[in-house]
């Protein structure tokens, strides 16, 4: 018995490792060296201009202490937005999925719509969104007053700038709405119709088979959420540059700006280490409790 | 097996791809690599003969890059031993792409550069000193250049000038000013008292129903038409501080100013024109406009107080429009500013590059820009001399009647250089000082406040004065 | 009772489906055709209130003069070159380590998966520099070879995520789809690849699918990587080339917008189409029972 297991093991050993060859050579040729040199870099001070000159722990420690530091808010601002976006997308784009799998005619056009928003070039999206956003005479607004329902400053209020991004990021994550789609696909007929059998409704279907037969995607799309969401930087780049005053000063505009604008490299790769000791770990929480709830068909 | 071939199959047709796109980029790079040997031989043997290839990166809408292309074109007519290798960079993408270039040893010959960089990389020995060139050149001094135009990084060291000069000015619809009976007064003798300038604006901002801002009757929720239009940025209010007798900092640079009573006063002016009188735009609002010139063009704007780049769009908008002086606080001023032209200290072949530098800062070579109404000269004499000016500032579309007395009599006597050119920090500094500003143009807090609450923190900033 | 029932249930269902799915949609295409809108008329018309949604006098010349002044026939090939390219890079190197990962039991499996997923999280600017002085070294600056060929080995960067994001991906797929299948494959005697070709990328299709929108999504939107790398406008990449329209002075709104809806139709066309190939009619059919 013993012997059989073993030869298991190694024989798909060989093929394992031949068969993620490629990407393992990709990390050690693309991620790994560039990797390793930032963080040497995080420990210099370095501004382009200069040979890196090695300070220790110097970039870190400044990043906590320094008056004025914007690092508390830019974690703020950030998580903020994570905190946001994340359930509101998964939950908003699932559904979306939901119903856009349902036997209705035009399923093809509400997809095609549905997915529009993420093919129109970021830069054309940002100004698109700027008008909407306008005060007086952007779309938003106009639809609220008609309404009558309250209006707001959207990127021009320092509360309401970052759901407004956030509302930017919904309406940009059409693939997210395909990820679950494709994932419902999988999803044999037969578990829906044994339901049937029984009795069940839709509520039914939807709680006991739909949403535990996709929490691998729901797991999928959560943590790429949150690992995305930390680094969003082009949205507020374009539009807000971080204002109102520093509400919408995220993380990675943060690092930006230290790195390109004040030209301090080491700095901002020692920015850039910390976010991703902090994505690390909140991505390495949020695994270990996945395994709660995540069920997979494979297992 | 289908399958497998098709695969395969696939994986062939890729890898010819890129197979091709390689030989494509490598034979480009193998040319340069050729030229620049064949360049080091030559420039050992003999100077002027073989052609010289010089790096020169820059930035500009699309009608700046065509202006630009040609005036290189021009360039090597005349010296036909040098080559321009000539990069364009998106505006928005030039500080990673020029940092990601001098980071590898690329740096260009000579160069657009932001002026925070420019400061900075000049302190850490990047850039040359066009003090040099200058005593050297036969033609060229800098007495022919205007005065305050320069960035000086040190005493008796100077990374060059403006790429061209750019000032503050007020600039409006005429046809509405006509329709109001209102005359722009153009010359710094007739500049606008603060109240005065109120009241205009008031008379021109109308509400929807027609009402200005003068009457009983306007509903300032339902504003149709702002009298005046100006961003939050540091131009234009520093040009209102210098107006009032205010600065950014102290004569030896160890103190921040701003927080001072004639600072405080002019920009609580200029946020009170948002918040109390109703007659300027708020900057969420701003920032969702196209431009400036579409604000004028559709009326939604009576006056503008911008910058005079904006002579580029208006010349080519069609548009009737003049240009009169700011609105005055106790002195009629405007403001100078405008990001450098440098030479990277890294290059190999600083006389080229001098002569590019030279033809670049030329208001002759550039002319079309210059008449199209973005660039204004850098020379004296382009001011000075009427049959220079009349080279560039009359008789064309961007350069209305009260130009020469509204625009280029005051930026070549009443400008003066805004802060970035003599503050060493002012980046930092401005971050600061632009965020926590936004409270005020928001009218949430008084500019005293805040100002003095910051003071502290952004003097921590302030490294001195170059 | 049970059949009138279901069809009440069903109708009902099938009317709110129906009223969420366009109001959705609706709000979801406003600014689409509002792009559109503003794409056929002068710039001065684009902010008038209140909104005009049929322009009276629609101007072609927005687009004449977008599409002319700068080259964006070019700019279309060249994002479709790199793209096609990298994601066929992508799905090679990404469904291979995927199925490695998933269906493959060797030691060390799990801990280098997550050190794989480490590049994840390293915001790309902190390797921009690095990366950069990595292909000067070879030479590769001002060629398309950066933003390729990292791709055939799932390690490159495509807009803010690293490649080794479509792994995960393809990796939680996989894990979705039942062993028996495999299982039943290997007592017959196929290798690995067997399963891999035969079996699993079939049934992977939707999977495959979301990579190459995802990944073409992302290509498609990635300016920071090709501005870094391509030195001359001719090889430029389609958003690289949008953003040369806002120069430093100028924001020309209308043909931004022209711009931008000539370079939306194709992909469009492409999902409109694309979609129900891949996504509809994937059926279980080794699964049934």
């Amino acid at each position: 018995m013993k012997n059989i297991i073993v030869k298991k093991s190694y024989k798909d050993l060989r093929s394992g490792l031949l068969f993620a060859l490629p990407a393992i050579l990709g990390f050690f040729i693309f991620s790994l060296g560039p990797m390793i040199m930032s963080l040497v870099l995080s420990f210099t001070d370095y501004r382009i201009v200069n040979e890196p000159v090695f300070i220790g722990f110097e970039n870190y420690i400044n990043l906590f202490t320094t008056e004025g530091t914007l690092f508390y808010k830019a974690i703020f601002v950030t998580f903020y937005y994570v905190i946001l976006s994340v359930p509101l997308g998964v939950m908003f784009h699932f559904f979306s999925a939901i119903l856009m799998n349902r036997k209705i005619k035009g399923k093809a056009l509400f997809r095609a719509i549905y997915y529009i928003p993420s093919v129109i070039p970021v830069a054309a999206s940002c100004m698109i969104w700027l008008w909407i956003f306008n005060p007086e005479r952007g779309l938003l607004n106009y639809l609220l007053e008609m309404l009558h329902l309250p209006t707001s400053q959207w990127i021009g209020s320092e509360q309401a700038v970052v759901p407004s991004i956030v509302m930017i990021a919904i309406w940009m994550a059409g693939n997210t709405m395909v990820v679950y789609l494709a994932g419902l696909q999988d999803i044999p007929k037969s578990l829906y119709e044994s339901i049937e059998v029984d009795g069940g409704n839709a509520l039914n279907k939807l709680i006991h088979i739909t949403i535990p037969m996709s929490t691998h995607l729901i797991f999928f799309n959560t943590i790429m959420g949150i690992i995305g969401g930390f680094q969003v930087f082009v949205q507020p780049m374009i539009m807000t540059d971080g204002g109102p005053g520093t509400s919408s000063l995220f993380y990675s505009l943060y690092v930006f700006r230290e790195g390109f604008e004040h030209s301090r490299m080491g700095s901002a790769s020692a920015m850039s280490w910390m976010l991703f000791l902090i994505i690390l770990v909140l991505a390495g929480l949020f695994v270990k409790l996945s395994r709660k709830w995540v069920y997979y068909a494979s297992e | 097996m289908k399958k497998l071939k098709r695969f395969s199959g696939l994986v062939g047709v890729v890898m010819m791809s890129i197979m091709m796109i390689t030989a494509c980029s490598n034979s480009k790079s193998a040319d340069v690599d050729d030229k620049a040997n064949k360049e080091e031989v030559a420039n050992s043997a003999n100077e002027k003969e073989e052609p010289v290839t010089i790096k020169f990166t820059y930035w500009g809408s699309p009608v700046e890059k065509k202006a630009v292309e040609d005036n290189l074109k021009k360039f090597e007519e005349t010296y036909s031993h040098i080559v321009v290798d000539a990069e364009y960079i998106p505006n928005e993408d030039y500080l990673t792409k020029i940092s990601a270039m001098v980071a590898g040893g690329d740096a260009p010959d000579v160069a657009y550069l932001f002026e925070a960089n420019a400061l900075a990389w000049a302190g850490d020995g990047e850039l040359m000193n066009i003090n040099d060139f200058l005593e050297k050149d036969p033609d060229l001094k800098r007495e022919d250049f205007l005065d305050n135009i320069w960035y000086d990084w040190a005493p008796g060291k100077s990374l060059g000038t403006n790429t061209a000069v750019e000032a503050m000015g007020l600039y409006y619809n005429r046809q509405l000013f006509v329709e109001a009976g209102v005359s722009v007064p153009a010359t710094a003798e007739d500049a606008w008292e603060w109240d005065e300038f109120i009241e205009v604006a008031q008379q021109m901002t109308i509400d929807a129903n027609g009402n200005n801002a003068l009457s009983s009757e306007f509903d300032a929720t339902n504003i149709s038409r702002y009298g005046v239009q100006f961003g939050t940025w540091w131009a234009p209010y520093m040009a209102m501080v210098f107006s009032n007798g205010g600065d950014y900092i102290n004569e030896d640079g160890t103190e921040f100013t701003l927080d001072e009573p004639e600072a405080v006063e002019a920009i609580q002016r200029l946020a009170d024109l948002i918040n109390v009188y109703h007659v300027a735009p708020s900057p969420a609002q701003v920032v969702s406009m196209p431009s400036p010139v579409v604000g004028l063009q559709s009326e939604q704007v009576a006056m503008m107080i911008d910058g005079q780049w904006n002579l580029l769009d208006l010349g080519a908008s069609g548009l009737d429009f003049g240009i009169g002086v700011l609105p005055k606080m106790k002195e009629s001023v405007t403001l100078i500013l405008g990001s450098p032209t440098v030479i990277f200290k890294s290059t190999e072949h600083p006389d080229e590059s001098w002569l590019l530098f030279k033809w670049l800062a030329n208001p002759e070579s550039g002319l079309e820009l210059h008449k199209g109404g973005l660039w204004m000269p850098l020379l004296k004499e382009w001011y000075e001399d009427p049959s220079l000016v009349a080279k560039w500032a009359e008789n064309n579309p961007a350069h209305p009647k009260e130009y020469k007395s509204a625009m280029m009599d005051q930026t070549l006597n009443n400008g003066r250089p805004a802060p970035i050119y003599y503050t060493n920090g002012f980046v930092e500094m401005d971050e600061i000082v632009g965020a926590a500003l936004d409270e005020v143009w928001l009218g949430k807090r008084t500019a005293e406040e805040v100002l003095t609450e910051i003071s502290d923190l952004v003097e921590g900033k302030l490294k001195g004065r170059y | 009772m049970l059949v009138s029932k279901k069809n009440t249930r069903t109708v009902v269902g099938k009317v709110i489906t129906y009223l969420l799915l366009i109001t959705i949609c609706f709000l979801f295409v406003l600014p689409f055709l509002w792009m559109i809108r503003s794409s056929v008329i002068p710039l001065h018309e684009i902010l008038k209130m209140p909104i005009v949604w049929i322009p009276e006098n629609i101007v072609l010349s927005n687009f004449t003069q977008a599409l002319t002044v700068l080259p964006f026939g070019r700019f279309f090939m060249n994002t479709t070159i790199i793209l096609v390219l990298s994601v066929m890079g992508i799905l090679f190197s990404g469904t291979l380590a995927a199925y490695s990962f998933s269906r493959l039991d060797w030691p060390g499996r799990d801990i280098v998966f997550y050190i794989l997923m480490t590049t994840l999280m390293l915001p790309s600017f902190a390797t921009l520099i690095p990366t950069f002085l990595g292909w000067r070294s070879v030479g590769a600056l001002n060629s398309y070879l950066p933003l390729i060929i990292p791709n055939w080995f799932c390690g490159g960067a495509t807009g803010s995520f690293s490649s080794v994001f479509y792994i995960f991906l393809l990796r939680q797929f996989f894990m979705g789809i039942p062993k028996d299948l495999d299982e039943a494959a290997k007592v017959d005697g196929a290798s690995h690849l067997r399963v891999y070709f035969q079996i699993i990328l079939p049934l992977a299709k939707p999977a495959i699918m979301v990579v190459v929108l995802f990944a073409s999504f992302s290509i498609w939107n990635d300016f920071l990587s090709p501005s870094i790398y391509l030195n001359e406008v001719e090889k430029y990449t389609l958003n690289l080339g949008l953003r040369l329209f806002s120069g430093m002075y100028n924001a020309q709104w209308n043909l931004m917008m022209a711009a931008a809806t000539v370079v939306t139709i194709p992909p469009i066309i492409l999902f409109a189409f694309g979609q129900k190939y891949f996504i509809e009619g994937i059926t279980f059919s080794g699964i049934k029972g």
